[in-house]
C-alpha cells in the first residue's frame, strides 16, 4: 500500500514537472490522404528532434476551414497555429487573433528575399506580416501528344505564343474533330483564375497597385477577354462544355494546375505533355498560384515562440524539399526549385512537373484582397458574358469595372 | 398510486383550475427537454440570425459596424436579388405543378389492380430516397452534351439536344427536371392513400351516369383529393423555395446566374463572400416570403373548398 502510493507520488511528480517543461501545440489543416501523412511524418521527426514538444495535427475539411476557425476565433479556442488558402488569408488577418511574425523573422535565420515572390504578397496588414506560404501550386499547358501526332503535328513541340495556340488548335479540329484547346466555361473561380493569366501575360493587371481600384478594363483585359471570346466564336478553337473535354481525349489542350501532374497519368489513356502556358505574341510568360500559407494564433509567449520555432523548421530549404518531393507541392522558395534533390526527383519521378517549376518566377497572385471572393465570381460573371457572345469584350470589362469599383472602396 | 394518478387524470377535465395546474410541472418536465432543443438550435439562431442582418460583419474581425436596415434596402434593390426571385420564383412553380401533375397521374394509374404494383411504387419512390448530392452528380452526367444519355437519346431520334447545364436558355430547366423527379415519388405515395379514402360509391354512380374517365378523375377525383393537393403544394413550394444541395452540385448557380436561386444566392454571401449580415437579411427575406406564399396557398386553397 505505501510502496504503491510512493510509486503514485513519483509519477504525479513526473506528470507536473512534464507539464511545466513540455509545449503543447496544436496545427490545424486541411492535407488529406498522403499528403496528410507525409505532414505527420515530418512532425514525428521534429518530435523526435525537439523532446519536449507535442504538435497535434488536426485534420479540417478544406471546405469547413474558414467557418470552423470563425467560431474558433469568436469561441476563443483558437489551435497555435494553422494553414488556410490563400485566398481566405487577407479575411483572417483582420480577426486581430494572429501573431505578426517580423519579429520572429527577423530573429531567425529564414532568408525571405529566398521565397517566390507571387505568394509572398499574403498575409501583410498595416505594414506587419502575419503568414508565411508553406506550398505552392500553379497553372500551366497540358497536350495530348496523340492528338498532336494525327492533326500532322509535332507531338513534342507544344504552342508558345497565342497565335501558336490558335493555329494549332484550327490544324486540330479540321484534321481531328477535336477541340483545340478547353476553356474553363463554368464561371467562378475556375473561370477566373485561369482567364487572370491571359490579362497578366498579354500585360494587364486585376487591380491597381494599391489595390483600390480595377484595372482589368485596359487595352490588355480587351485583348485577353477577345481571345477568349475569339477562340470560341472566331476561331472555332474551343467551345462553351462541362470542364473534362481534356480528360477524355476531345480537347488537345487545357490550362490545368501543377496537382494535375500525379492525376492526369492516372486519369487519361494518351501520352501526355506539359509547357509553360502561351502567352500573348509580344507579352509575357505567366500562371496563377494556389497554396497555403502558415499563420500563428495569439497565445501565450511560450507557445507562440513554440509554434514559431516549428514553422521555421517546416519553412527550411531541407524541410521543404522533402516536403515537395512527397506531396508534388511547388517550391515555394528558390532554394528548392534549384536544390539539387528536388530537380532529380522532377527529373525522374515528375517529369510533367519541370514547366510548373520553371514558370514559378513568373507565377503571379490573385488580388490579396479581403471580398476577392465576391470580385472574382462577378469578374468571371462578365468574363462568361463576352465567352457567351451576349456582350463586346469592352462592354463586359466595362459592366465588370462599374460593379467591383464599389466593392473596393 | 396508479388510482390517485389516474384521477388526476381523469378528473383535469372536470376541474379546470386546479387539474391543469397540478399538470404544469409534468407537462413542462415531459416537454422540458424537446422545448430546451428546439430553444437552442432552432428559435435561438433564427432570432440571432435576424439580428445579425442589420450588421455589416465578415464573422471573423473583432468589430461589428451596425447598419440598420441597410442590408434590407441594399437587397431589395441589388439585380441578384431581382435575378434571384426571378429564377427562384420559376423553378418553384415549374417544379411544384409539374410534380403534382405528374404525381397525380401516375397515382391514378397505380391506383389498380396490375401485376407487380408493389414494384412500380418502389421504383417511383427511390428518387425520393436517393441522396440530392448523388443525384445531382448522376444527373450531371446525364445531361452531359457530348456524352450524356439525355443527348444520345435525343439524338437517336434525330434531335440535336442542346448543352444543358452550360447553356443559360436550358439550366434552369434541366434543373427542374431533376426536382421534378426527386419529388414525384413523394406525391404518388401520398396521393395513393389519399384514393383509398375515396369512397367507391361515387365512382359507381359516376359509371351509372356515364361519365367518361377524364370525367370523373376532374369531376370526382381531382375535388376530392383537394385537401391532399394542397398539403403537397404547400410542401412542395416550401421546399422548392429552398433547393441548395442540388443547385450546388448541377451548375453551381451558373451559367450567367441562370440557375442562382435564394439558397445558392445565400450561400454565396454566407460562405463565400463571408457576409454574414447581408446573407442572414437574405435568409429573412426568404422566410418572408415563403410564409407569404404559403398564407396565399391557405386561402385559395379554403376558397376553392368552400366553391366546390
Amino acid at each position: 500500500m505505501t510502496s504503491l502510493a510512493r510509486k503514485l507520488a513519483i509519477l504525479a511528480l513526473f506528470a507536473l514537472l512534464g507539464a511545466a517543461t513540455a509545449q503543447q501545440l496544436s496545427f490545424w489543416h486541411y492535407w488529406d490522404g498522403a499528403n496528410g501523412q507525409v505532414l505527420q511524418g515530418l512532425i514525428d521527426q521534429y518530435q523526435a528532434e525537439n523532446p519536449g514538444v507535442t504538435i497535434e495535427a488536426v485534420f479540417v475539411p478544406g471546405s469547413e476551414l474558414v467557418t470552423r476557425l470563425q467560431t474558433a476565433i469568436q469561441g476563443r479556442q483558437t489551435p497555435s497555429l494553422a494553414i488556410a488558402d490563400l485566398v481566405t488569408v487577407p479575411l483572417l488577418t483582420g480577426s486581430g487573433a494572429l501573431v505578426p511574425l517580423d519579429d520572429y523573422i527577423a530573429a531567425s535565420n529564414l532568408d525571405l528575399d529566398d521565397y517566390f515572390p507571387g505568394p509572398m504578397v499574403y498575409g501583410i496588414r498595416d505594414g506587419r506580416r502575419y503568414s508565411l506560404p508553406v506550398s505552392a501550386s500553379n497553372l500551366a499547358l497540358f497536350w495530348n501528344k496523340d492528338l498532336f501526332e494525327q492533326a500532322g503535328l509535332d507531338p513534342d513541340v507544344p504552342p508558345r505564343t497565342w497565335s501558336e495556340l490558335i493555329a494549332f488548335g484550327q490544324t486540330i479540329r479540321e484534321r481531328t474533330g477535336a477541340w483545340g484547346f478547353e476553356l474553363f466555361t463554368q464561371g467562378g473561380e475556375g473561370t477566373s483564375w485561369q482567364w487572370q493569366v491571359f490579362l497578366w501575360s498579354a500585360g494587364g493587371e486585376v487591380l491597381s497597385a494599391d489595390l483600390g481600384s480595377p484595372a482589368f478594363h485596359s487595352a490588355a483585359g480587351e485583348r485577353a477577354l477577345g481571345m477568349w471570346a475569339d477562340l470560341v466564336h472566331e476561331h472555332g478553337v474551343s467551345t462553351i462544355a462541362p470542364w473534362g473535354l481534356f480528360g477524355r481525349g476531345e480537347a488537345a489542350m487545357v490550362m490545368d494546375g501543377s496537382w494535375m501532374t500525379q492525376f492526369f497519368p492516372m486519369q487519361v489513356r494518351f501520352p501526355l505533355g506539359s509547357a509553360i502556358f502561351p502567352y500573348a505574341d509580344d507579352g509575357v510568360p505567366a500562371s496563377n498560384l494556389g497554396g497555403e500559407q502558415v499563420f500563428l494564433f495569439a497565445s501565450d509567449a511560450a507557445t507562440e515562440a513554440a509554434a514559431w520555432d516549428f514553422v521555421a523548421w517546416f519553412s527550411s530549404t531541407e524541410v521543404q524539399v522533402e516536403w515537395n518531393r512527397n506531396t508534388g507541392f511547388m517550391p515555394i522558395r528558390a532554394s528548392v526549385a534549384d536544390d539539387p534533390a528536388y530537380r532529380a526527383w522532377v527529373a525522374s519521378a515528375r517529369p510533367l512537373l519541370q514547366p510548373f517549376v520553371d514558370v514559378m518566377p513568373y507565377a503571379r497572385a490573385r488580388p490579396p484582397i479581403t471580398n476577392y471572393p465576391r470580385v472574382s465570381d462577378l469578374l468571371a460573371e462578365y468574363v462568361l458574358e463576352a465567352v457567351h457572345a451576349r456582350m463586346t469584350p469592352a462592354q463586359a470589362l466595362g459592366a465588370a469595372e462599374s460593379e467591383i469599383a464599389p466593392l473596393l472602396r | 398510486m396508479v388510482d390517485k394518478r389516474a384521477a388526476a387524470v381523469r378528473g383535469t377535465p372536470r376541474s379546470p383550475n386546479g387539474g391543469v395546474g397540478r399538470a404544469w410541472p409534468e407537462a413542462l418536465l415531459l416537454l422540458g427537454p424537446a422545448l430546451l432543443v428546439l430553444a437552442t438550435f432552432s428559435v435561438y439562431p433564427a432570432l440571432a440570425s435576424i439580428h445579425l442582418s442589420l450588421f455589416d460583419w465578415d464573422g471573423i474581425r473583432p468589430v461589428r459596424a451596425f447598419v440598420g436596415l441597410d442590408n434590407y434596402t441594399r437587397l431589395v434593390a441589388s439585380r441578384e436579388f431581382a435575378n434571384s426571385l426571378r429564377v427562384t420564383v420559376v423553378y418553384s412553380a415549374g417544379m411544384t405543378i409539374a410534380a403534382l401533375a405528374i404525381g397525380l397521374l401516375t397515382a391514378v394509374l397505380l391506383n389498380q389492380r396490375i401485376r407487380g404494383i408493389a414494384l412500380y411504387r418502389v421504383l417511383f419512390f427511390l428518387p425520393v430516397i436517393t441522396p440530392t448530392v448523388a443525384a445531382g452528380v448522376v444527373w450531371r452526367h446525364l445531361f452531359d452534351p457530348s456524352q450524356g444519355v439525355v443527348n444520345r437519346s435525343l439524338a437517336m431520334v434525330g434531335v440535336s439536344g442542346p448543352s444543358w447545364l452550360t447553356d443559360p436558355a436550358w439550366a434552369l430547366l434541366a434543373v427542374i427536371l431533376v426536382g421534378v423527379w426527386k419529388r414525384v415519388g413523394f406525391n404518388v405515395v401520398v396521393y395513393l392513400a389519399a384514393l383509398q379514402g375515396v369512397p367507391r360509391m361515387l365512382y359507381e354512380a359516376a359509371q351509372l351516369d356515364g361519365a367518361t374517365p377524364w370525367q370523373t378523375l376532374r369531376y370526382v377525383t381531382i375535388p376530392l383529393l383537394a385537401p391532399t393537393t394542397f398539403f403537397l403544394s404547400v410542401t412542395a413550394l416550401i421546399d422548392a423555395f429552398q433547393v441548395f444541395d442540388l443547385v450546388y452540385v448541377m451548375t453551381s448557380g451558373g451559367p450567367l446566374r441562370s440557375t442562382d436561386v435564394f439558397g445558392f444566392f445565400l450561400y454565396r454571401y454566407g460562405f463565400r463572400y463571408h457576409e454574414l449580415g447581408y446573407a442572414s437579411a437574405i435568409a429573412f427575406v426568404m422566410f418572408a416570403l415563403i410564409f407569404v406564399a404559403t398564407l396565399v396557398q391557405y386561402r385559395l386553397a379554403r376558397g376553392g373548398g368552400r366553391a366546390g
